[in-house]
């Protein structure tokens, strides 16, 4: 184990570089398959015809894949139907099509899990479906997704790592790079990217349980509306 | 004002509202009790279109609420709901909670909704709790809520639906004094409920259900005296003598 070696400024800006990459993509993707989710889930639980059971049938596919898998197709098959994409849109849209379908579900569950008094309420005071979605339903299940929302985030992107598989110069590639050139640096470089990937997806989960606790107490208290100001 | 012509419903194979017939007129306060999944709540819910009728004709202020072409959304701002369980918005403050509907639906200003607010839980007794939160009350504060929600739209019509049952006995008496006193104003209320002070009190006429029919319909003291169907007899021997 080579630490001195391994812990170069050159060899530490070019994980730096790969972050960048791994935060961009991430990014990228959870913004996309939020509201493909969104739109995708919000269909589904409101069991609009035929379109909810087309995306049915296409998330319970997709969710039923390897993303590894998706990734290759992405990358290497499309082109051979003329679809052909540098590595990091094509990881955006490997990424985004996963995400979208596990992220829809949360949604769909989130959205069905609010008691159906409450849809009645709005609905007998005159309320349309729609303002009773938007004003009723949407801010309650908001509150209740934010959890395994958060924990489906912090997923996606330790699962850009997935895509040194197509040489994505994201963290976990770069860091092949460097040990590749001396077996000594291995442990050293996996080390710093574990540390890298753990320093996010733990803030992010620190944040996540905050908001939980605001949730609760005291009661109705508004966090996660300051956040998504929309849907107070 | 309500009106049922041979209403029929059914829940899949199942005969829940078997030939209704019943006429609410315009500031009468209608009772309707009865065992148990005998339908009162299906029929009470038929009235705003939370459960559409099978066949039959089911009017109010004339208007057809099974016809498409009826606008639903417009009707029920003229029916007000209260249910067992409240279902006050646990998101939304006392105040929010009222005001939705009449922002939303009426298209009434802020100002002017929360000052119809105002008045109304002043109505109710609860003015001080205007800022709170649903799960700070309790259950018959939640529920004078919900009443003073209901009368915000300035409905014609107000369905109650065992408004009582979820409550600590201790809290019945002031949601049935909010409750005597919109009768006595002359609201037009029709009232799932087993509290026989209250309908003795207030209700004009009581309707008796079984199994999906409506097997009696009188005046309470005649009722609750003299009822005239077996069922009715056994039924109210048994809430009597529990
Ligand atoms: N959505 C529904 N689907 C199927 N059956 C229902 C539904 N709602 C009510 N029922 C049945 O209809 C019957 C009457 O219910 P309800 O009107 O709630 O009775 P009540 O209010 O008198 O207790 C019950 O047997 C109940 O199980
Ligand atoms: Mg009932």
């Amino acid at each position: 184990m080579d630490f001195a070696g391994a812990y170069t400024w050159v060899n530490i800006k070019f994980l730096l570089e790969g972050f960048g990459v791994t935060l961009q993509v991430a990014f990228f993707a959870i913004i996309l398959s939020f509201f493909i989710a969104g739109a995708v889930g919000t269909v589904r639980y409101a069991k609009v015809p035929i379109l909810s059971q087309v995306f049915a049938v296409l998330v319970e596919t997709i969710r039923n894949l390897p993303l590894l898998l998706i990734i290759l197709f992405t990358f290497f098959a499309l082109p051979e139907i003329g679809i052909s994409m540098e590595k990091i849109p094509a990881a955006i849209v490997a990424l985004t099509i996963f995400e979208a379908a596990m992220i829809s579900e949360i949604i769909r569950s989130g959205l069905n899990s609010i008691d159906k008094g409450q849809i009645e309420a709005g609905r007998s005071s005159g309320l349309s479906n729609f303002q009773t979605l938007r004003y009723i339903v949407l801010p309650q299940a908001l509150r209740r997704m934010v959890p395994p929302l958060v924990s489906q985030f912090i997923s996606l992107l330790k699962d850009t790592s997935l895509c040194v598989i197509i040489s994505l110069p994201e963290l976990t590639h770069h860091a092949q790079v460097i040990y590749g050139q001396n077996s000594g640096y291995l442990a050293p470089i996996l080390l710093f990217i574990a540390f890298m990937y753990f320093a996010v997806n733990y803030t992010l989960s620190v944040i996540s349980r905050r908001l939980e606790v605001k949730k609760f107490n005291p009661p109705g208290s508004d966090s996660v509306s300051r956040i998504f100001p929309l849907y107070s | 004002m309500i009106n049922f012509e041979k209403v029929n419903k059914y829940f899949g194979d199942f005969h829940v509202l078997k030939d209704i017939n019943l006429t609410i007129n315009k500031g009468e306060v209608v009772v309707v009790i009865g065992p148990s999944g005998s339908g009162k709540s299906t029929l009470l819910r038929c009235i705003n279109r939370l459960e559409t009728i099978s066949n039959g004709m089911l009017t109010v202020n004339n208007l057809s609420v099974a016809d498409k072409k009826t606008d639903i959304n417009k009707l029920r701002t003229e029916i007000g709901m209260v249910f067992q369980h409240f279902h006050l918005y646990p998101h939304k403050t006392v105040l929010e909670n009222i005001t939705l509907a009449p922002m939303k639906v009426l298209g009434q200003s802020e100002e002017e909704a929360k000052q119809i607010a105002r008045k109304y839980l002043d109505k109710v007794g609860i003015s001080e709790k205007a800022d709170s939160y649903p799960a700070q009350l309790s259950g018959g504060q939640q529920q004078r809520v919900a009443i003073a929600r209901g009368l915000a739209m300035n409905p014609e019509i107000m369905l109650f639906d065992e408004p009582t049952s979820a409550l600590d006995p201790e809290m019945i008496g002031e949601v049935l004094d909010v409750m005597k006193a919109l009768a006595l104003e002359g609201m037009t209320m029709v009232v799932v409920t087993h509290e026989m002070g209250f309908a003795k009190e207030v209700a004009d006429r009581i309707v008796f259900m079984d199994q999906g029919q409506i097997l009696e319909e009188a005046i309470p003291a005649e009722f609750y005296e003299n009822p005239k169907e077996e069922r009715a007899q056994l039924f109210l021997s048994r809430i009597l003598n529990h």
